[in-house]
């Protein structure tokens, strides 16, 4: 308040790299407005979008702001791509999740980290007659489904060799073939 | 500046964000007013994607995404207001139905367009299947139609529907890559985009379908809005709003805001609604 007539009237912005600032009329609140780049928020505490960090070290040691860090597994025309502070990847892409997009998605498996997006994450298409509660998620890393009694292959769609009846959904039942009449 | 709502005074004007904030360029005769550009509204903590105006309040709607919600304000001074906060969660382009008093958005995390009443009540989904990337959408409140854009890299889209979701056509699928902007324009009834990956800005007549090239070689657009001859539109890369003459097809200027962080979403803001009745008033 320029008005009052002391030394006290005007004080410095409180805001880092000599921004500028304003007083909002109604609260009193100062607000920055002009923040170094890549920042934002009243005081410049904030990174700007597709950034994270703690400029101001706020709530933790200062981290100048970087780019979002999600393992090559976002979209860069996307918006809000992770979580301004803590990085947090919010939009993994390649069917991919996680804080950093580095595993595989529920339902999906193989190595999220791997070079071409096709051999990123492949669903598990666990075969839901072989599988225990027709369950759609496998292993993150081989993939295997969690297969019934005496059901065997990665997605569970088949009969261990000497078993039969997929189709009960219970399991696989054994053949009981005459060892001498059979040839397995 | 005044950091929350600042008027903005008569005229013709350009609203854009860029992130926290809501910034505008008057219109004058030969381009924009740079001299005038002001921050409209202050916002320190949030990232503001889409911007849209409703003529007959003389009322700026946005989207926000760091608290996923819609909100308001009027632009001759009011203080904002959000209309919708729940069921939010990657809220982008929006678009205003003047004449039927609803706003349009799209979401790019729910993959689906809603509409509501201006206040945010009577919201429904009026499109959820067949979206990936959802993000700009435009009114044409005369004729009762919607259009936006999908930049979904596998199979970006252009389409459009009848204002509650009927009739839904794909309008552009071929020759687009990354159509981030849209605008429609009444007087020559032309739907025009700005494509990142094509680098083009390109219209379509939507109803006889013939296409027309506007520009080629542009930088990095996300949104666009259109007034009279120009069409504006913001740059990731620039960090500034260009206009360019939609008839000569070529940039005629450029603003470059002073704080350079990504510019968003623009719209225009008229002093007068154009002309045209409700669709439904009519039908």
């Amino acid at each position: 308040d320029a008005t009052q007539g002391t030394s006290a009237d005007c004080k410095p912005c409180p805001c880092p790299g000599g921004a500028t600032c304003a007083v909002v009329p109604r609260t009193a609140e100062v607000v920055c407005t002009n923040c170094p780049a890549g920042t934002t928020g009243k005081r410049c505490e904030l990174c700007d979008d597709g950034f994270f960090g703690d400029p101001l070290g706020q709530n933790s040691p200062v981290r100048s702001c970087r780019a979002c860090k999600c393992s090559d597994n976002i979209d860069t025309n996307a918006v809000g791509n992770c979580n301004r502070e803590t990085g947090e990847c919010l939009k993994c892409i390649y069917n991919t999740d996680g804080f950093f997009c580095d595993r595989c998605k529920e339902g999906f498996y193989g190595n999220a980290l791997a070079a071409s997006p096709a051999d990123k994450c492949k669903p598990c298409s666990c075969s839901p007659l072989g599988t225990v509660d027709r369950q759609t998620s496998c292993s993150q890393v081989t993939g295997q489904c969690l297969c019934l009694p005496n059901v065997s292959q990665r997605d569970c769609s088949a009969c261990e060799p000497g078993f039969f009846n997929l189709q009960s959904g219970t399991g696989c039942e054994r053949c009981n073939c005459n060892p001498i009449g059979s040839t397995s | 500046p005044r950091p929350n709502v600042h008027p903005v005074p008569p005229g013709t004007h350009l609203l854009f964000s860029q992130s926290g904030r809501i910034e505008h360029v008057p219109l004058e005769d030969y381009g924009m007013n740079k001299d005038q550009a002001k921050a409209v509204l202050h916002l320190p903590e949030k990232v503001i994607i889409g911007v849209a105006y409703d003529c007959v309040d003389k009322v700026v709607y946005w989207t926000e995404i760091s608290s996923p919600s819609i909100s308001k304000a009027g632009i001759q001074g009011g203080d904002p207001v959000v209309v919708i906060r729940s069921d939010l969660e990657s809220p982008e382009g929006i678009a205003i139905d003047h004449l039927g008093r609803t706003m349009f958005w799209t979401d790019s995390m729910k993959d689906r367009i809603e509409v509501a009443s201006l206040d945010g009540s009577m919201r429904r989904t009026i499109i959820e299947s067949g979206l990936v990337n959802p993000r700009a959408i435009v009114t044409d409140p005369p004729n009762g139609k919607l259009y936006w854009a999908d930049w979904n890299r596998e199979a970006p889209k252009i389409e459009t529907a009848h204002m509650d979701g009927s009739g839904r056509r794909v309008l552009v699928k071929d020759g687009i890559s990354l159509p981030n902007g849209l605008t429609y324009d009444s007087h020559s009834s032309l739907l025009c985009w700005a494509d990142a990956g094509t680098q083009k800005i390109e219209c379509v007549h939507p109803d006889r379908g013939d296409r027309r090239r506007v520009m080629e070689g542009i930088q990095y657009p996300f949104g666009m809005a259109s007034f009279g001859n120009s069409i504006y539109y913001t740059d990731w890369r620039r960090g500034a709003v260009i206009a360019v003459d939609r008839y000569a097809g070529k940039e005629s200027e450029e603003f470059q805001p002073q704080k350079r962080t990504k510019l968003y979403g623009i719209a225009t803001a008229y002093t007068q609604c154009p002309s045209g009745q409700n669709y439904c008033a009519v039908n």
